[in-house]
């Protein structure tokens, strides 16, 4: 057998509270395609991060070529032929191509001056070995997420990287610009590249990996060689279990109906599809939760954010709720008329970090805790208790900073903010993104109690398990429109993926 | 989960406003000891007062560009908004009762009118901002430094057209002046406003929301709060307690001289509340951090005049660019990590060492060059030990290696 090219031995890392990575051992091969993956939350990006320098105190080994490395920051990753490829692409949208592909290694003339002749013509080089005729003097920030995917993949060539990580390449391209992603990959590993392919696509895995290892809530579960296993396996390897099993007990009946969507389109002004979103209609009862599966871009965010007055430009169409037609332009109106969003983006958009525990929940209630206009600090803890004690929030009392709280736990604050303005439909994006396993199930169990309640709840998921364990129907959305329908009864994941793509 | 529930005296301890009451009783009493004439001792009835009317005039409008950096914004403009004020009250005077100007008893309706009216303008400057920020879109530090430098133009070009062509106004009128700026009276209203913002910002809805935008502005807009509001709000406060500060000014100077009257005053108004725990990122700061910071502030710069004597007013500067220096870095990291962090170990590091020693001297000269057993030598012998021992922490440093990077 080969010696392996990457040798990872016991790698633990923790932010803070959480554990991202619990003792990960695995063997990379010289040449091969490795897939590496996992939920969101498993690990895989920080694994990834540490395997590039970027991430630079951990526990554990990392082995190159049998020798041990102890990276201090990517350069020398780079060093030794490394080279990652992050999600969120990490370019200096002022500067040209070429200066972007050699970017704090600029080449010169004099000792002081940069070169951008020779740049360009390297440029123009490794451009070509990748298909690509896009003129080096561009500003990279002018160029389509897939063109500055492929300069980010030139400046790793021009490092001559053996080793190239990628982190979820494919989540921004269209059609055309994973088949070139393809064309690309092949072409590396007809050159003897080693790549670790991170992803959580079962048929982009399969299409193009030789090995592939699941990690799961931070540790390794097990590798597989691509030929030998199938999606069914490696999905239930990722999820860790039988999520469909999940019992949530019986479900509530449907009342009447509360929101009624009605062609409504969301331009996208200076992008060549024109729209984000095109002519959705949906209707929603109840007690019922309706789940909205599609891929990343697909529009899941944007149809929340229209429905709770968010989206920066203004929606067409009719949104009724109730039998009276709403169209809110500010959070504060769809806050007034019942409706509640809990957002994708926790960190972001969520939490308010230089706060409480206890304030974090009261934020979208505090009219209710104030006596005229002074606030009555006893009136606000017992809004604030109420909804730990109902949400079995995780919490040593209010007065803790929001930030020593797990992820699940910060999440169900948050769910808690926006039950204390008595919503009659809760809009949750991807709620349980970043939250580990139990705590999943417990906001299935919080979501289902409340349907009970009569609440409608619209959710969407990065995750199909999770869109069926919850739903009552799904719809699927494809590149902005509404691709397909389903009842509990009818769906499936590959009736889902189907219409997603 | 960590043991986030602290004693109460852990709290006290840990907290801005403590530390500063205790910065400000070492001053005191370090001023006490050190000033040749015991001033503090002796009339400290009259260096209270002294100190009391600075931190007042300070503390109106530092409060108020308090809640705009708490509220995640900054004003750069409030210096200019108060020799604009001074300007326009003086000219709503001259306007409204001209024969009193001249003669020097203005009508107490001509003068209540024209404070309402200084006020009002005031609050349109805040308007403005306000709107600059939130419909226009410029970020707050360019919209405050349009104002910053164009209202004292346009109160420069104010002024001559009202006084035939002068470039100051006077103040007309001596009963009127005085009880402006009686301390008593400014102290009063001071506290009474104080009262107003504390209130505001700690026991309000609108407080909580102002806050919340400050510490994140967008989980504010998802959360129903009206942003745009709320930062027009902050604004007119910011402005119209500058105004407040002009009028006061202008009695408390006997004219308004518009090209140089509260020159940089925005900068220590952003300094005081940045003293008082105030984070310039936005969402953290109270209402008595900042007063206090105000009173640290103005206590400090009254301690050196006192301890170095006549022409002290040149090194108010340089206290408050060490002062400013000195609180922020203690106040982001524990006692504890600012020990052991590493300072000169790097070529910045080392490099910054000779401009320590160099500083360290020339302020030696410039607070002790006037008394009689001053020499030359004393000053450069300053600089070479500041050097030195910087020097030998760097080695130290170096030293210690890697094991305590932060």
């Amino acid at each position: 057998m080969t010696p392996p090219i990457i040798a990872i031995e016991k790698i633990s890392k923790r932010f803070g509270g959480t554990r991202a990575l619990h003792e990960v051992s695995f063997d990379v091969l010289p040449g091969e395609l490795h897939a590496i993956c996992g939920e969101n939350g498993a690990g895989k990006s920080t694994l990834m991060k540490i395997l590039s320098g970027v991430i630079t105190d951990y526990e554990g080994e990392l082995r190159i070529d049998g020798q041990t490395a102890r990276f201090s920051g990517t350069r020398d990753a780079e060093s030794v032929g490394i080279s990652i490829i992050h999600q969120e692409l990490n370019l200096v949208e002022q500067l040209s191509i070429a200066a972007n592909i050699f970017l704090g290694r600029e080449l010169r003339w004099g000792g002081v001056f940069c070169d951008d002749r020779a740049m360009e013509v390297a440029a123009t080089e490794l451009l070509k070995s990748l298909d690509c005729d896009i003129p080096p003097s561009r500003l990279a920030g002018s160029l389509r997420v897939g063109d500055q995917q492929l300069i980010e993949i030139a400046k790793a060539l021009s490092l001559n990287s053996r080793i190239l990580v990628m982190d979820e390449p494919t989540s921004a391209l269209t059609e055309a610009e994973v088949e070139r992603l393809y064309r690309v990959i092949a072409k590396l590993r007809s050159k003897g590249t080693t790549i670790l392919y991170i992803s959580h696509k079962m048929d982009e895995v399969f299409h193009l990996s030789d090995r592939i290892t699941v990690l799961r809530d931070g540790q390794f579960i097990a590798t597989r060689n691509a030929k030998e296993t199938n999606a069914g396996e490696i999905t239930k390897l990722m999820v860790g279990r039988d999520i469909e099993s999940l019992d949530l007990g019986p479900r509530s009946s449907r009342g009447k109906k509360v929101l009624e969507v009605r062609n409504l389109s969301l331009e996208w002004p200076g992008h060549a599809r024109g729209y984000r979103l095109k002519d959705i209609s949906l209707e929603l009862y109840q007690g019922e939760v309706l789940g909205i599966a599609g891929l990343m871009g697909a529009g899941r965010t944007e149809l929340l954010e229209c429905l709770f007055g968010a989206s920066s430009l203004p929606p067409t169409g009719e949104i009724i709720l109730d039998g009276v037609p709403i169209m809110p332009r500010h959070p504060s109106q769809a806050k007034r008329a019942g409706l509640a969003l809990v957002t994708e983006d926790r960190k972001r958009l969520g939490v308010f970090n230089s706060m409480n525990v206890g304030q974090n929940i009261s934020m979208c209630s505090l009219h209710e805790a104030a006596a005229g206009p002074l606030l009555s600090s006893s009136r606000e803890r017992r809004l604030s208790d109420s909804m730990v004690s109902k949400l079995r929030i995780k919490t040593a009392g209010l007065t803790p900073p929001i930030g020593s709280l797990s992820g699940g736990n910060q999440q169900k604050c948050i769910v808690g903010r926006w039950l204390l303005t008595h919503p009659k439909v809760l809009l949750l994006d991807d709620p349980t993104r970043g939250v580990d396993v139990g705590a999943k199930a417990e906001l299935y169990r919080i979501i289902r109690g409340l349907c009970s309640e009569g609440i409608a709840v619209i959710v969407t998921s990065s995750e199909l398990p999770e869109i069926l364990t919850l739903s009552d129907r799904i719809m699927v959305l494809n590149e902005g429109r509404q691709s397909a329908l389903f009842t509990r009864e009818e769906a499936t994941q590959s009736k889902i993926i189907q219409a997603a793509t | 989960m960590n043991n986030d529930s602290p004693s109460l005296l852990g709290r006290l301890w840990s907290s801005v406003e403590f530390k500063l009451i205790l910065s400000w009783l070492l001053v005191v009493i370090a001023t006490m000891v050190l000033d040749s004439n015991h001033t503090y001792w002796n009339a400290s009835a009259d260096s209270a007062q002294i100190v009391l009317r600075q931190t007042v005039l300070l503390g109106f409008f530092a409060l108020g560009s308090a809640i705009i950096v708490i509220s995640g914004g900054i004003d750069l403009s409030s210096g200019s908004v108060i020799a604009m004020s001074a300007t326009v009250f003086g000219s709503l005077m001259i306007v409204l009762d001209p024969e009193g100007f001249k003669a020097g008893h203005v009508y107490t309706t001509a003068v209540i009118l024209s404070i309402a009216g200084t006020l009002l303008v005031g609050a349109m400057v805040g308007t403005l901002h306000a709107w600059l920020i939130t419909s226009v879109g410029l970020p707050p530090f360019v919209a405050t430094l349009a104002t910053l430098v164009g209202l004292r133009s346009f109160s420069r070009g104010l002024t001559p057209t009202l006084t035939g062509g002068k470039s100051q106004i006077d103040f007309p009128d001596d009963n009127l002046r005085n009880a402006l700026k009686d301390v008593n009276t400014i102290t009063i209203l001071f506290i009474v406003f104080a009262l107003a913002l504390w209130f505001l910002m700690s026991r309000t809805v609108t407080g909580r929301h102002l806050q919340a935008m400050g510490g994140n502005e967008q989980a504010s807009k998802l959360s129903g709060i009206r942003t745009d509001r709320l930062k027009w709000l902050a604004y007119v406060i910011g402005a119209v307690s500058a105004s407040i500060v002009g009028i006061i000014f202008f009695a408390d100077q006997g004219s308004a001289k518009p090209d140089i009257m509260a020159r940089g005053y925005e900068l220590n108004a952003i300094a005081a509340s940045v003293i008082g725990g105030c984070s310039l990122q936005g969402g953290i700061g109270t209402i008595p951090g900042t007063i206090l910071g105000c009173l640290f502030l103005r206590t400090i710069i009254d301690a050196v005049q006192k301890i170095v004597g006549a022409g002290a007013d040149v090194f108010e500067g340089m206290i408050v660019g060490i002062v400013v220096v000195v609180a922020v870095t203690f106040s982001q990291r524990g006692t504890g990590k600012l020990i052991g962090k590493r300072y000169f170990s790097d070529e910045i590091g080392w490099s910054v060492i000779p401009t320590l020693g160099l500083l360290s001297g020339l302020a030696y000269l410039l607070f002790f060059g006037k008394r009689e057993w001053y020499a030359p030598y004393q000053a450069i012998l300053v600089g070479l030990i500041v050097i030195g021992a910087l020097a030998v922490r760097a080695v130290l440093e170096s030293r210690t290696n890697s094991s305590s990077r932060v």
